[in-house]
Order: C-alpha cells, then sequence, then structure tokens
C-alpha cells in the first residue's frame, strides 16, 4: 500500500544571503585573549554564585481568599470565542486568575470541543502590551468620565438637531447586543446600524434570502453529506465556520467507524486547506465559479428533468471532472451538498438551485434554523461611504471594524471620515481607523467581557469574564448604555435579553434561575425548537423562476467574458488559516504559525503556478511586480503546484501599519485590490500585468523539502481496497535490543490521518500549553523555529493536479529511542510510562540527540527567547508573560527540547486520579492537541490497556508506525489516508 | 627534601583547596538553614506546637494543590477575631486587616524553577509535613530544614514501596519533577 506517486525536492529555494554568513562568521571567532577573558568571568561568577544566596523571594498570600479560586489549581470557565463571528464554545483555563490557556468546550453542539489555530491564539491577544490603556480623545488619554461628556454632549446635539447617527460593525452575533442595537434604534430615529464583514458573504445572503425569504445563511450539515462539491469555498479552512464545518467533515472521512466515506470534489483557483483534502481537487480560473456551477447545474436540471433555460456555455473547466462529480451527487440526492465561495449572487442562486434539485434542502442545507453569521451587507456601506463623503453622516461609531485599512478605497474612506463630526472606536488599540477616530473607548477583550452568541439560530453560547479588565478599558456594550443614558451594566442586560427573550421559550420549565445558572456553566443553552414537522422543502415557482433567470444571468457572463490577453492574469485574494481579515496580525503565535499549504510563515506572498512561473522566468522567493491599472503591489512569488495557470493568489490581513511592532512590516496589504461588481466585493479580478522586479526576498518557510524519498512516511489505500483487503499480519521485526521493562502504563497516541485536514490548530494549542517560544522571521529562515509539533506536507504527482498528504509529527516517544542512546550526558531518558523525557536542567546541548533523531523533531535553544531584547515577542514584555504556562519550565538558552505528550497533563491526570482514589480512566488525560483536534484525529491513551481507544485504534487495519524498518518502536502510531475517488 | 616538602605542601594545599572548591561548588543553590526573619515573628512553635493547630488547617492548599500556600489573613481572624490575647506581632496583623494589605511573607522553602513539586501529590501519598520541613511544630522561626536537593528527594523516592500497580507511588523517572 505505499504511494506510488513520485513527490517533488525543494519547491522552495531559500538561501540566506552569503553576507550574513560572512558576518556570522566574524561574531563567532573567538582570539585567546577574549577566550581568557571570559574563562575569568566565569570562574568568578562561579565562585560569586557560590557564596551568595539567591534573590530572596516572597510569598504573598490572599489577604482574604475568593472562595473558588485556589493557587495553584486550575479554575475552568465556560465563555464563547470571539475570534470570528463562528462563536464556537470554550472553556477558558485560568491559573491565580490568569487565563493561560482556551479549549473547546465539548458541550457546545457546533464546535464540540473544537477550536481552530486564531482561536486558540486570541488568549495571548489578552496581553497583547499594544493594548490601549483606557480611553483617548484626539490621541490624548483621558478619563472616562471626561470622554463621556464629550461624546454625550455631541450625541446630544447631533440628536437635538435630527443629524444622522451610524454604528458601523462587523457580524455581531450577540443577540443581546443586537437587541441593544434595536433600543438605539428606537430610541434616535436618526440612528442607523450598518454592518459590514472584511471577507464579505454579502451575495450568498442575497442569494439566500432570494431564494429561500430567509434573512440569514443556511446552516451547512457536512456531516450528513456523502458527497460534497466546493466551488471556491475553503470550509475547512476559512470559510464561515472551519471548526464546525471540520468536525461535522471529519465524521464522514471514518470508513471503518462509519462505514461510509465521502467524496469530495473541491473546484478552486489556489490551493487551499480544504483542497488539499478533496478526493478531487480540479483548478479552476477564479472567475469560473459561475460557470462550474453552471455546468453541475445543467447535468443535475437533465437529470431531474427539469429545464435550465440556460445555453451550454464552452468554457476551459473541466468537463469530466465536472460530470464525475454531478453523477456523485446525483446518486447521493438528498446526501450531497455543494456550497460555493463567490461573491456573486446570480451563481450563489445557481447553488441553491443545484442543491433544491438535488432534495439537499432540509437535510444538508439547513434553512429552518439558518445560521447569523456574517450578516454583512456590502452595499450599505458603499451607500455609507457616499454619504460620508457629502458630509451627511454626523456621528459614526466604529465596532469592530477596521474600515482605513479593510476597505479597498481607504483613502476614500478617511477622507469621508474627516467630514463626520463625531467619530468613536471602539478598538482596543490605535489601529489604522481608531488613530483617525475623535474618541477611543477601548473595548474590553471578549475573556474579559460578558457577552452571549448565537452564531446558528437557536444555538446560545454565553461568554464570562475569565479575568477582571486588565486595563482601563469597557465594554463597548456598556459604553452605548451609557451613552443611551442606562445603566453601563451588560451583564445585567444580557441576563434580562435571556430573562424576557429565552427563558419563555425554554421548554424544559425551568425557573430563570435554573436556566441561567445551568447555560452560564454549560456555556452553551440549546432552545428546543417546537417537533412540528415542516413539510418538506417544494420549489416555488417564483424560486424556479429565480434560479432559471440567474442561470442565464451566469451563462450570459460567461459568453461575454472575452478571452483574456495572453499577458494578463486574474487574480484570487484569500484568507490565511492564521491571520483571517488581518485582525490577528498582531499576534506573534499566529504570525510564525506555517500556512498549512506554503508552510510559510511571517509574511504574505504571490501565489503562482509552476507554468506561469516558468513563462516569467521567476522562481520562489523573487520579487514579482504585480500591477493593475489602479495599483501595484510587490511580493515575493512562491511557486505552488496545483495552483491554477492563469491564476494567482494573495493573502488578505497582511501589511497592517497600525496594529503593533509584531504586524508591522510583515507583508503587504492586498485588500486594496479588492473590487465590486454589481454591489458585491469581489476577491478575484482579472487583467493583471505581472512583472520580475529583479531583487529577491527569502521566504521564511519551515519545510522546504516536499518529498518522501521513496519511504512510506504517509501511507495511503483506496476505499476499496481497506473494505475488501484482511488484515495484514505484519511480522515483527527483530530487535537488537533487550524488551524494556514494562511499567503501569505506556502513554501513546494514534493519529488519524485521514480525518487530519492539516488544519494546524493543534501547533498552536501545544505552543500555548507547552510555553513554546516565537523565534522570529530570520531565526525561521535558519531553520530554527521551536514547534514541538509540526505538519508535514508531502506534494507529489503531476503539475497540475498534485496530491498533498498532510501529517502532524511531534517525538514519536520511541520505546527503542535513538536520541536516548547517543546522549552523552542522559538527559533524554525513558520513562517507566514509555515517555521519552527530556530534561532541561542537565542537558549540556550537545544536540546529538538532534542529529540522531530519524523523525527530526528535537528543537534547539539557539537563544534564551524569553526577556531577550533581540526577540520582542511576548515572552520580552511582563504582560506577554503573564500567558505562560506554570506548571512547564520557560527553556534557557543551549537546551534542547521536544514534545513531551503534554506530560504535565499525563501528571495532572494522574493526580487527579490518585487524589480520587482510582485508577486513571481511558480519556481522563487528553493532550493539548487532541484537545484542540475540531476532526478528533488525535488520540492518546494507555497503550497497555488493550479496551482503551487508542490501543484499539492501533489495533485496526490502517494502523502503521512511521519507519518502522528502522526499529525504533515509536509510540505514536498512524492511521492510514483513504483516496476514495472515483473510478471513472 | 626541601623541594619535596614544597612540593608535597602544595600538592596538598591544591588537593584541599580543590576539594573544598568542589564542596563549595555542589552547595549552590542548597540554603539548609535558612531562617529569614519574617514580617510579622509568627510562631510555629506556639501554633502548631503548644497549640496543637493542624498543619493543614492553615496550610490548607497542601490537600489539594500543588502549593501548599500560605494561610490568607481571614484564616488568621478565625481564630484572632475572638481571641482577646494580644501583642505586637498580633497588632501588626490586625493592622493589616485594617489597611487591608496582605503580609509579604519571605519564602523560606524555595526550588529551582526547573523543578515542579505538587503538595497533595505528597500529603495523599501519606508523607508527613515533617518529613521534608523537620519539627516545625517546635520552631519559632521557621527554618529550612532538609537540604532539598535532588539527591535528597532520590532517597526517599528510591526507598518508597509501590503499594497498588495503578497509583504507582514514588518512582524515578526524570519527567516526575523536571518538566
Amino acid at each position: 500500500m505505499a504511494n506510488d506517486l513520485t513527490f517533488w525536492k525543494n519547491r522552495v529555494h531559500v538561501e540566506t544571503s552569503r553576507e550574513d554568513l560572512e558576518t556570522n562568521r566574524a561574531d563567532l571567532e573567538t582570539s585567546r585573549r577574549d577566550f581568557l577573558t571570559r574563562m575569568g568571568f566565569v570562574l568568578a561568577a562561579s565562585a560569586l554564585a557560590g557564596c551568595s544566596r539567591g534573590a530572596v523571594q516572597k510569598a504573598i498570600p490572599f489577604l482574604i481568599k475568593p472562595e473558588e479560586t485556589m493557587p495553584g489549581v486550575a479554575t475552568w470557565y465556560a465563555s464563547t470565542c470571539g475570534a470570528c463571528s463562528a462563536g464556537c464554545g470554550l472553556l477558558v483555563k485560568t491559573r491565580d486568575g490568569r487565563p493561560i490557556k482556551i479549549e473547546g468546550n465539548t458541550e457546545s453542539p457546533l464546535s464540540g470541543g473544537g477550536t481552530c489555530a486564531s482561536g486558540q491564539a486570541t488568549v495571548l491577544s489578552l496581553y497583547d502590551a499594544e493594548r490601549l490603556k483606557g480611553p483617548t480623545w484626539l490621541g490624548v488619554p483621558v478619563t472616562w468620565q471626561d470622554v463621556d461628556a464629550r461624546i454625550e454632549e455631541r450625541l446630544r446635539a447631533a440628536m437635538a438637531g435630527r443629524h444622522n447617527l451610524v454604528l458601523l460593525s462587523g457580524t455581531i452575533v450577540s443577540p443581546s447586543t443586537r437587541a441593544l442595537i434595536a433600543e438605539w434604534k428606537a430610541r434616535v430615529p436618526t440612528f442607523r446600524h450598518v454592518v459590514y464583514d472584511a471577507v464579505s458573504f454579502s451575495a450568498l445572503r442575497r442569494a439566500t434570502g432570494a431564494c429561500f425569504a430567509i434573512d440569514g445563511l443556511p446552516h451547512y450539515r457536512f456531516d450528513r453529506a456523502t458527497t460534497i462539491v466546493g466551488i471556491g469555498a475553503d470550509f475547512l479552512g476559512t470559510w464561515l465556520s472551519p471548526v464546525e464545518f471540520t468536525r461535522q467533515y471529519a465524521r464522514r472521512r471514518r470508513p471503518d467507524a462509519a462505514g461510509v466515506m465521502s467524496r469530495h470534489y473541491q473546484f478552486e483557483a489556489g490551493v487551499s486547506l480544504t483542497g488539499t483534502n478533496a478526493d478531487h481537487r480540479v483548478p479552476i480560473a477564479a472567475s469560473q465559479q459561475g460557470a462550474v456551477a453552471l455546468a453541475i447545474l445543467r447535468r443535475i436540471a437533465i437529470e431531474a428533468g427539469v429545464e435550465t433555460g440556460a445555453e451550454q456555455v464552452d468554457g476551459a473547466i473541466d468537463e469530466g471532472a465536472v460530470a464525475s462529480a454531478a453523477e456523485d451527487l446525483w446518486r447521493h440526492r438528498g446526501a450531497s451538498l455543494v456550497v460555493s465561495g463567490s461573491q456573486d449572487t446570480a451563481t450563489q442562486i445557481v447553488v441553491h438551485a443545484i442543491n433544491a434539485l438535488l432534495g439537499n434542502i432540509g437535510t444538508t442545507v439547513d434553512i429552518e434554523s439558518p445560521s447569523l453569521q456574517k450578516q454583512g451587507d456590502d452595499r450599505s456601506l458603499a451607500q455609507l461611504v457616499d454619504e460620508m463623503e457629502r458630509g451627511d453622516i454626523h456621528g459614526l461609531m466604529l465596532y469592530g471594524v477596521n474600515p482605513a485599512y479593510d476597505f479597498p478605497d481607504a483613502a476614500r474612506f478617511a477622507r469621508g471620515l474627516e467630514s463626520v463630526a463625531l467619530t468613536i472606536s471602539f478598538a482596543d488599540r490605535l489601529d489604522e481607523t481608531a488613530s483617525l477616530a475623535h474618541a477611543v473607548c477601548p473595548d474590553h477583550h471578549f475573556l474579559e467581557a460578558w457577552n452571549d452568541a448565537e452564531a446558528v439560530t437557536a444555538s446560545y453560547s454565553l461568554a464570562q469574564p475569565a479575568i477582571a479588565p486588565l486595563l482601563d478599558t469597557r465594554a463597548a456594550q456598556d459604553s452605548l448604555l451609557k451613552w443611551l443614558g442606562k445603566e453601563p451594566d451588560f451583564y445585567a442586560y444580557v441576563r434580562e435579553f435571556w430573562r424576557s427573550h429565552i427563558h419563555p421559550t425554554d421548554a424544559r420549565g425551568r425557573t430563570f434561575d435554573e436556566l441561567w445558572d445551568h447555560a452560564l456553566h454549560d456555556g452553551v443553552y440549546h432552545r428546543d425548537v417546537p417537533a412540528a414537522k415542516t413539510p418538506p422543502f417544494r420549489p416555488s415557482r417564483a424560486f424556479t423562476a429565480a434560479w432559471q433567470s440567474a442561470a442565464h444571468e451566469v451563462g450570459g457572463r460567461q459568453r461575454s467574458s472575452a478571452a483574456p490577453a495572453a499577458d494578463r492574469y486574474e487574480l484570487h485574494l484569500y484568507e490565511t488559516v492564521a491571520i483571517r481579515d488581518g485582525r490577528h496580525a498582531n499576534n506573534p503565535w499566529l504570525q510564525e504559525l506555517p500556512d498549512p499549504v506554503t508552510k510559510i510563515t511571517w509574511g504574505n506572498y504571490l501565489v503562482l503556478a509552476p507554468s506561469l512561473a516558468r513563462r516569467l522566468g521567476v522562481e520562489s522567493g523573487d520579487v514579482v511586480r504585480m500591477g493593475i491599472p489602479d495599483a501595484q503591489i510587490e511580493l515575493p512569488a512562491y511557486v505552488q503546484p496545483g495552483q491554477s495557470p492563469g491564476t494567482v493568489s494573495i493573502a488578505l490581513g497582511y501589511g497592517r501599519q497600525h496594529a503593533g511592532k509584531v504586524a508591522y512590516g510583515v507583508g503587504a496589504n492586498a485588500f486594496p485590490l479588492v473590487t465590486s461588481f454589481d454591489g458585491e466585493r469581489q476577491y478575484h479580478r482579472g487583467g493583471v500585468v505581472l512583472q520580475k522586479a529583479g531583487r529577491s526576498e527569502p521566504l521564511a518557510t519551515t519545510q522546504a523539502h516536499h518529498s518522501m524519498e521513496g519511504r512510506p512516511i504517509v501511507r495511503t489505500t483506496t476505499l476499496s481496497a481497506l473494505l475488501s483487503e484482511e488484515t495484514e499480519a505484519r511480522p515483527e521485526a527483530a530487535s537488537l535490543w533487550a524488551d524494556r521493562e514494562g511499567g503501569p502504563h505506556r502513554w501513546g497516541l494514534a493519529i488519524d490521518l485521514n480525518s487530519c485536514t492539516g488544519c494546524s490548530a493543534c501547533v498552536t494549542a501545544c505552543q500555548a500549553e507547552n510555553n513554546v517560544p516565537v523565534v522570529g522571521r530570520d531565526e525561521v529562515l535558519r531553520g530554527r523555529e521551536m514547534h514541538w509539533i509540526r505538519i508535514d506536507a508531502y506534494t507529489g504527482g503531476s503539475e497540475d493536479h498534485p496530491e498533498t498528504l498532510v501529517q502532524p509529527m511531534m517525538c514519536q516517544h520511541c520505546q527503542n529511542a535513538p536520541c536516548e542512546t547517543v546522549c552523552p550526558v542522559a538527559a533524554t531518558t525513558h520513562s517507566s510510562d514509555g515517555l521519552n523525557q527530556q530534561v532541561y536542567n542537565r542537558c549540556i546541548g550537545t544536540r546529538y540527540c538532534e542529529n540522531n533523531c530519524p523523525y527530526k523533531v528535537r528543537r534547539f535553544n539557539w537563544f534564551r527567547y524569553a526577556q531577550n531584547e533581540a526577540f520582542d515577542f511576548n515572552m520580552n514584555n511582563p504582560v506577554g508573560r503573564m500567558v505562560l504556562n506554570p506548571d512547564v519550565t520557560v527553556r534557557s538558552r543551549g537546551v534542547m527540547e521536544k514534545c513531551s505528550m503534554c506530560i504535565q497533563r499525563v501528571q495532572d491526570g494522574k493526580l487527579l486520579a490518585k487524589q480520587e482514589g482510582r485508577s486513571v480512566a481511558d480519556g481522563d488525560i487528553k493532550t493539548a492537541c487532541q484537545q484542540v483536534c475540531p476532526a478528533d484525529s488525535i488520540v492518546f491513551g494507555d497503550l497497555n490497556d488493550p479496551e482503551s481507544r487508542v490501543a484499539r485504534m492501533r489495533a485496526g487495519q490502517r494502523h502503521y508506525l512511521v519507519l518502522d524498518e528502522i526499529g525504533t518502536k515509536p509510540n505514536v502510531g498512524y492511521l492510514m489516508k483513504i483516496k476514495n475517488r472515483s473510478e471513472a | 627534601m626541601l623541594r619535596r616538602f614544597v612540593f608535597l605542601a602544595t600538592a596538598i594545599v591544591c588537593l584541599i583547596s580543590a576539594g573544598l572548591v568542589a564542596y563549595e561548588m555542589s552547595r549552590v543553590g542548597v540554603h539548609q538553614g535558612y531562617a529569614p526573619e519574617q514580617p510579622i515573628a509568627f510562631s510555629h512553635k506556639l501554633h502548631a506546637g503548644d497549640s496543637r493547630i493542624q498543619c493543614l488547617y492553615c496550610h490548607f492548599g497542601a490537600r489539594t494543590s500543588r502549593h501548599a500556600g500560605i494561610p490568607p489573613v481571614n484564616v488568621c481572624m478565625n481564630c484572632h477575631g475572638m481571641l482577646t490575647k494580644q501583642s505586637v506581632d498580633i497588632e501588626k496583623l490586625k493592622e493589616l486587616v485594617e489597611r487591608r494589605q496582605p503580609a509579604q511573607w519571605i519564602k523560606v522553602h524555595n526550588l529551582p524553577d526547573f523543578v515542579y513539586f505538587n503538595h497533595s501529590q505528597h500529603v495523599i501519598s501519606g508523607v508527613a509535613c515533617q518529613t521534608c520541613h523537620g519539627p516545625v511544630e517546635t520552631m519559632a522561626r521557621v527554618r529550612q530544614q532538609a537540604p532539598l536537593t535532588m539527591g535528597w528527594c532520590i532517597q526517599c523516592h528510591r526507598s518508597r514501596q509501590v503499594s497498588d500497580p495503578h497509583t504507582p507511588a514514588a518512582n524515578l523517572d526524570c519527567g516526575k519533577c523536571h518538566y
């Protein structure tokens, strides 16, 4: 079952310039005199150390200890994630009053215990040293009384003069906040609420309204879909609700458990995380999304015996793939799903029509309880900017948005802002927009505030403060209450909202306090929707007419689009998994998170196909100047196999000027390249000219070699082979080593490569849990990133249709560990529980172990990364250090480190069992990477217990060990990847 | 002869000083006998010895937490709120309560940052407080009785029997304390 693909080497050419090497060498040279000086200093210092006592340490107890906290014991609070509008349920771990780790809430019906990388990293944003310390007026720090007085005075004048007041916000999924805004509208007739999303879904929203007459987005159910077709929608990475979708998707990727496995077709321009996971990935130009949707619709309509009214369009799309996708969709009608990331309303209507004709409405496309995410409306923002320019807007409040950065014509927005008499920003820092506002009334971080969320209708989630506000901030809702002349107590407001709106519909007959206490404890509350069976969706005549006209429109547009000139290309803008729309730009964990597809950190780049790179004569790292009529942008190129040949891709969210020192100067801002069509923001455009800039800029990648060198590191099999094949008896290889004496436990991991999508949430979770330092771009360029877990990507096959295999790789905790035998000081040893331990205080830094590790998972501390000006990230300031896990040592310079299989959690689990007088049960202990995984791909447990989940996975047919042939006997095992290809 | 004597004497002096240096180096960070003066002259002899107050009454964290903990002032006031006896130090304590400021005690037992020690683990296993802290009930001012070196820890870990295979007692894995 080995791979028969040829995998590539070295697609990225990264080389530190020769000059750098020369200067480094000069630094390293030591003269005899220097040596003696240092030697003398060391001797004197050790003598002094021998005579002196350590610094006096103080122990300061609580004056009066709060009942719920115990120093040294973690307290957990259920809350709701504020990283995006998906509103995933969280459990926040606090130690001695400080939130130090975010975990998914397993009670949540949507996210079910999973989180994403950016959600994990938001705990670090809480300790961002760049946050505003308090309110400002015209850039000068003032008191809250002062700023309130100034604002209230101007607001009163505006209300009296019947001037227009606007609240411009991102999507608000909090029903209480929406109620508060409704109250503003009721009280102030000239008040208006405008919502926009930097990465907009307004076309899907408009199409959904037109087809199903609902105000929301459909709630997609990938767990019910046997055939999934994605058209430019990165639903596992960034699209709408990636954690929830990954969880649903993964359920259908475990054939041995579920008996069925979904087949996934992905049509897309750039290679997305979702695309690398598809069974069939078809590169299309960014402008062809409509054509693909229409081609599928035509085939489905023929099967369904419906007239489409659209003529056949000869496009450059892969008809074979469309035919096989349509065939699979029709075969699994009612259990199939088509989603599209298009920002064209007609295309989205066509996609709705496909789902309707397939009978998916009500099964995989839930419109009964629609998703309330992404409420943005591009047209109303465009209208607002027009009004601002005309001087019709008197007051503007900006909440959770940064239009001076992400509005395509930011300069125009800034100009418009000048004519507004009162601008108030609730931003937590002086970002691009807040620095232009009159007043900045910094909002709490979401971990400091009360809030609620309803991302999907009837699925509620509560957020409670896990820490008292660190700075002199105030919840934006409190500010809104205050200026409305009400008591600024949003907690009371949320409670009152729940009492008046949610409690009356509670079907369980509880008092309000009971309901509230349960909801607060669980973090989530699901309103039982009355069981009245709604009749299955029947396409109305109006709906049919709507989609037929949309199909006609899409077809007409495809026909009219002239073939592009040979030297004109298309541009496709996308969000990365880490930085998203730029809001997380100042988070060093996310900047250093290797992109799941390209493995590049710290910055964005221009992705182009190998064939295009050859034509332009560029290689990865060469700077390319990209020109469109009204803008120019220079970025290093990255050559990505599988990229659509005529389309180049650039990530949004970079090039932040006012986010803070971490984000400053990283990448280039691509938002000015966003265009508008039919009132909707478009993330692709044509007519792009590319030109070599004649210089190069190395890309800080963590993986430059994508070949397995003929070894079966990631093993794959096909579904049919798996279902037909008997379990092979694997012969036990003879070992030169004596068997280890078994202890009471043998901890191990099993990682299911089939459900793992490579989303990299585990990398950030591990970083948060284990105090893994951020090293910065220069050190990543030297290959010195410190992540204990990495996601290896192996890419092979043909250049246009490559196959990517991903594999989480961390210390394999070998029973016969090669690192242990070469350590001269026994700093890495084997525990009686089967773990390979690394003892920092014993390590002298020979790095023999790193060299002898066949899995290359050991990391060396080349520098002291904490309290070091050269590494000016969170560990260099006292606020940022508050995120450190007190149960894990902060490593010093010169020692080796690596995955400990979260030994602090193992110890904690054992201790808890001991305190309760029982033995450790399966599932008691979860490693950080396991806990975060939205796909539930990583399972920790005791291999000595044959009934444990990990042992059962290990006994399964798909299980194998990486580099089994060298006899290291790892305690970490993998389950083979299955490709569910259509035979056609 | 003289040269031999000088050589021998030098060698002996060198050896002795080398030995002394080596010994001193091995004691770096070892603070056995450390007994700092505290902001309030709290006597364990009076409380734990004469009055026989249980250790865990004040250091309740030792049962459930990594840290035994210094009692918050409200625990002190459980008794001192009712006792009429006064002294300079009790006055100091009451003044702290009025000023709403916790006492800044000097930590006596310090472990390096790379060691994980959990009180509750040991208390559950039936290790008496005095095993590590010495006869605190006789100390008017607490001093560090044990060397708190790794060798000293290991000595005990070696000798303790494995009672139940599922809740193993002390073992010698490095990862028991170092992570």
